[in-house]
């Protein structure tokens, strides 16, 4: 029994001392952001003496804060609203018809799932060119729709399998059509699956760099993640201010953590096992 | 009949085509594309262009050392990379989950880099590894700090692998810990009966029990870890030189650094297509026959 004891403290300290080095470059970005640049190459690691809101003040203007974090707000709610509505309604029909054609369909979406992003950022970038959506925001949050349906499908045609038809049946009786029973039975009944995409989706396109670099090219347009990374590329040197662009990008990610944290983790969980 | 069976076929157009139509522009047409240009030597620009067979394919395996060297960086790193993320993250979810008041705490904690965008954390981590890590080595006993962490290409392979473990173990901690809290406590229990120890236990109960979890956590490492590159870009730009490219950097740079070829960049594209395939298809092979129903 004591020994049962000392074991469970020593794991205890462990995971201490392996939560205290992960969390160490979120402190360090944290305190340094409230230093001068001054104080803080006299020592990183020390708390700052006075708190010093000259970097986030900056920063805020450097990053052009409000303007970047609504195009990030715009493009996933317009992204993530796109891929629920499209992927419910074709996973739902896929997974109800059978027969060749529907088959051949869900095996186009399935099968594309395992295209590496890399492998298309070319010939993508080139079609968006050519159909004149680069360049804006609208046009991102569709490229992310055509991007995202296939896993969506995947899930949905998964999840209406567990609903019975006979819901559906005995709207039809009652009159329904077939696009009233969906989106007055079935859709309500897809939530749970539908808060699992939607989280996955959010983690994705809020945080994603390279797809908004290759399409965005106005400041005006840029996100979150594109306006830091500029940022980064132009005061390579000025690290306080960077710290603060850093912290201040990473507050709205960390504030939907703090919120939604169960909800991320099932989503996470619950994807990867049907996946 | 005929009536009917159009009514079917309309009524599965309305409700696919959204998806379809999108999926079809943004994805299936750049990747079919992407593989017809790789036969042939267009430059982007012209009319016209002739096919070449493998010549893409030949030059970029035989006479491209940037681009062979990437690739055996990038193979090294997702070695690295299968091995421990999934060996820290199967420990921290077992050691989190044998705890009972602390578990949230730690889950909490140890989850969180995973919000951070990758290249965010990059960014954060160049500041600890170019600024911090020198100076502490500096001021206090701990001399081995003082590295050149991005500037040393041997060093900077670890530190690539530091901000990827950072970032990426939160994710598949996640998923082990869902696995583990579906291996039935009562199986657990008959073993501690039988006089098995902790170790034992979860090697022969716990471990069976969630080769599920990871099978999925190989998976999405393996497919994860020949992408990368934003840490990349963010750390250390590929250099010095480009000794740490890895293959999309050196797919990115093809592209578009103008030196307009097109075909050439597609061909380079197609091969990474095909590797992850490969390694994928005999990953899902080899560990599906080991699951076990629960």
């Amino acid at each position: 029994m004591i020994q049962k004891k000392s074991t469970s403290l020593l794991i205890t300290i462990m995971l201490s001392i392996g939560a205290a080095v992960s969390f160490f470059p979120i402190y360090l970005a944290v305190i340094n952001s409230f230093k001068s640049q001054g104080e803080m190459f006299r020592s990183f690691v020390s708390l700052p003496a006075k708190i010093h809101f000259g970097n986030y003040i900056d920063a805020f203007q450097k990053i052009n804060l409000l303007n970047s974090t609504l195009n990030s707000v715009i493009i996933s709610l317009l992204g993530i609203g796109g891929i629920v509505l499209c992927a419910s309604l074709a996973g739902y029909k896929l997974s109800r018809t059978s027969g060749k054609l529907s088959n051949l369909i869900f095996f186009l979406f399935i099968a594309s799932m395992l295209v590496p992003f890399h492998s298309i950022m070319i010939p993508l970038t080139r079609m968006a060119k050519s159909l004149s959506v680069q360049g804006s925001t609208y046009g991102l949050a569709i490229i992310y729709i055509g991007l995202g349906v296939n896993m969506a499908i995947f899930l949905y045609h998964g999840f209406v399998k567990s609903i019975p038809r006979e819901l559906e049946e005995a709207a039809q009786i009652d009159g329904c059509n077939e696009y009233q029973t969906f989106f007055r039975i079935i859709f309500p009944l897809l939530v749970p699956i539908t808060v699992t995409i939607a989280i996955l989706d959010f983690l994705w396109i809020w945080n994603d760099f390279l797809l908004p670099l290759l399409m965005l090219t106005d400041s005006e347009s840029f996100t979150l993640i594109l306006s830091t990374n500029t940022l980064f590329g132009e005061y390579n040197k000025d690290w306080s201010l960077i710290l603060a662009a850093l912290v201040l990008t990473a507050i709205p990610v960390i504030i939907i953590y703090s919120f939604f944290q169960r909800f991320i983790m099932h989503g996470i969980a619950e994807g990867a096992v049907k996946g | 009949m005929p009536v009917r069976s159009f009514k079917k076929y309309f009524s599965l157009f309305t409700f696919v085509a959204p998806a379809f139509v999108l999926y079809a522009i943004f994805l299936l047409i750049p990747t079919l594309g992407g593989m017809f240009y790789s036969f042939t030597d267009w430059n982007g620009l012209n009319r016209s262009y002739d096919f070449i067979g493998f010549g893409n394919f030949v030059e970029a395996l035989a006479e491209d050392p940037d681009f062979v060297n990437s690739l055996w960086f990038t193979l090294k790193y997702v070695l690295f990379m299968i091995v421990l993320q999934n060996l820290f993250a199967l420990g921290l979810a077992v050691f989190i989950e044998s705890r009972s008041r602390s578990k949230g705490f730690f889950r909490t904690i140890f989850f969180m880099p995973n919000m951070i965008s990758t290249i965010i954390s990059a960014f954060m981590w160049t500041f600890v590894f170019a600024q911090v890590l020198p100076q502490l080595a500096e001021k206090t006993a701990f001399a081995f700090l003082d590295q050149a962490w991005i500037g040393d290409p041997n060093v900077s392979f670890f530190s690539i692998l530091t901000v990827s473990l950072w970032n990426g173990v939160g994710y598949m901690m996640i998923i082990y810990l869902a696995g583990l809290q579906g291996v039935p406590q009562s199986l657990k229990e008959a073993a501690l009966i039988d006089g098995a120890t902790p170790f034992q236990t979860f090697r022969n109960v716990t471990l069976p029990m969630i080769t599920h979890a990871i099978t999925i956590c190989f998976f999405l490492t393996l497919n994860g870890a020949f992408k990368v590159f934003e840490v990349v870009y963010g750390l250390t730009g590929g250099g010095p030189g480009r000794s740490t490219q890895v293959i999309t950097m050196n797919i990115y740079e093809e592209a578009f650094s103008n030196n307009f070829r097109y075909g050439y960049a597609s061909a380079k594209s197609v091969i990474l297509f095909v590797i992850i395939l490969i390694f994928t298809f005999i990953q899902i092979r080899v560990m599906k026959k080991r699951e076990v129903e629960a």
